[in-house]
């Protein structure tokens, strides 16, 4: 349903895939679909956003795009794979902060906060339409309209991290992963990546500790909780939600802060 | 550092444990991790610390002698 309306939206912008999900006929499509999820954005403000420059680039798993005390130049637009935001720590130990799907700018801030103070890598295989600082100050400064809009982006991903504090600091582990996954699916679901209740999951066991503060022995045994309470289904980095009102009440989500144009709801 | 160790039978999935007492008293649990782990299963999990080991939460240890030595590592 969701995707119906966006397709008519977008006109011949974007495509059904042969596997349903929608293909964009240019990376950045991704921004705009992203920015519609949360907003409405003009014809006007569209041909803006899609006439930014852009130079794309894979990159492999477990790779670094900015790391912490980089001082970008560009910001990084996720095109295909999934990205996270860490920090290491003096230990050795690492704190995942956010991961980010196709669509999401993660280092759009880097516009006005000149030093990273976190870094930004792959989880999987993606590919990023790095776009300059000054084009997207140019396209702000011309279109004040679409600064309102990716400032209110920012602000979600503000949102975002305020619940992942909650998340961290009280839900018990099993209620902190079936959170995790409601949040990628919502997100994934906005932007056209999920086939019904099914959606790439390439984060490992390590990567979920990292992010929820749990060993990966907690990890384990959470996913297997869930699994066996016919919540999901994990199984080669694909995620299937076999009971969304369940694990929905297990991770006690609310999707307000996602702050989602469309209610997007799992089937 | 004499490290005495008294099995224990856990309530949970991971059944098999290992009370690890110094001299000072309880110093860990240990768990072996069971089939639920997969390639993980069979190794030791350090389930609990005590005092100087209350900040390592995370470590598992191929087999109970390695646990052995970093415990004794620690509390030494």
């Amino acid at each position: 349903v969701i995707c119906g309306s966006i397709l008519a939206r977008s006109g011949s912008l974007a495509l059904e895939g042969k596997d349903g999900a929608l293909v964009p006929t240019s990376p950045l499509d991704r921004l705009v679909r992203k920015l519609e999820s949360i907003t409405e954005l003009t014809e006007h403000e569209r041909q803006a956003v899609l006439s930014l420059p852009i130079t794309t680039k894979d990159f492999r798993s477990d790779e670094d795009i900015v790391r912490e005390g980089d001082r970008p130049w560009q910001c990084c637009l996720l095109v295909e794979g999934f990205l996270c935001r860490y920090k290491i720590l003096p230990d050795g130990q690492r704190q995942i902060q956010s991961f980010h799907v196709p669509g999401d700018v993660p280092d759009l801030q880097s516009l006005h906060i000149p030093v990273m103070d976190h870094g930004l890598a792959t989880v999987s295989p993606s590919k990023a339409a790095l776009i300059p600082h000054d084009a997207i100050r140019d396209l702000t400064h011309a279109h004040p309209n679409v600064a309102d809009k990716l400032w209110r982006d920012t602000l979600v991903d503000a949102a975002i991290f305020r619940e992942w504090i909650t998340n961290v600091g009280s839900r018990e582990a099993p209620a902190r992963i079936a959170h995790l996954l409601c949040e990628i699916f919502l997100k994934l679901q906005a932007v056209g990546l999920t086939k019904g209740n099914s959606f790439d999951f390439p984060i490992t066991q390590s990567e979920i500790g990292d992010a929820t503060g749990l060993s990966t022995v907690h990890v384990n045994r959470s996913i297997q909780k869930l699994r066996a309470e016919g919540l999901i289904v994990l199984e080669k980095a694909r995620c299937t939600i076999e009971d969304w009102k369940g694990l929905k009440e297990t991770a006690m989500f609310d999707p307000t802060y996602l702050s989602l144009k469309v209610e997007a709801d799992a089937a | 550092v004499t490290l005495q160790m008294q099995p224990t039978r856990l309530a949970a999935d991971d059944s098999d444990g290992l009370l690890v007492f110094s001299d000072a008293g309880l110093v860990a649990v240990l768990v072996r991790l069971s089939g639920l782990h997969e390639q993980a299963a069979g190794q030791w999990f350090l389930e609990a610390g005590f005092g100087e080991l209350d900040r390592h939460k995370h470590a598992i240890f191929p087999d109970l002698h390695s646990a052995q030595n970093w415990i004794a590592e620690r509390i030494g």
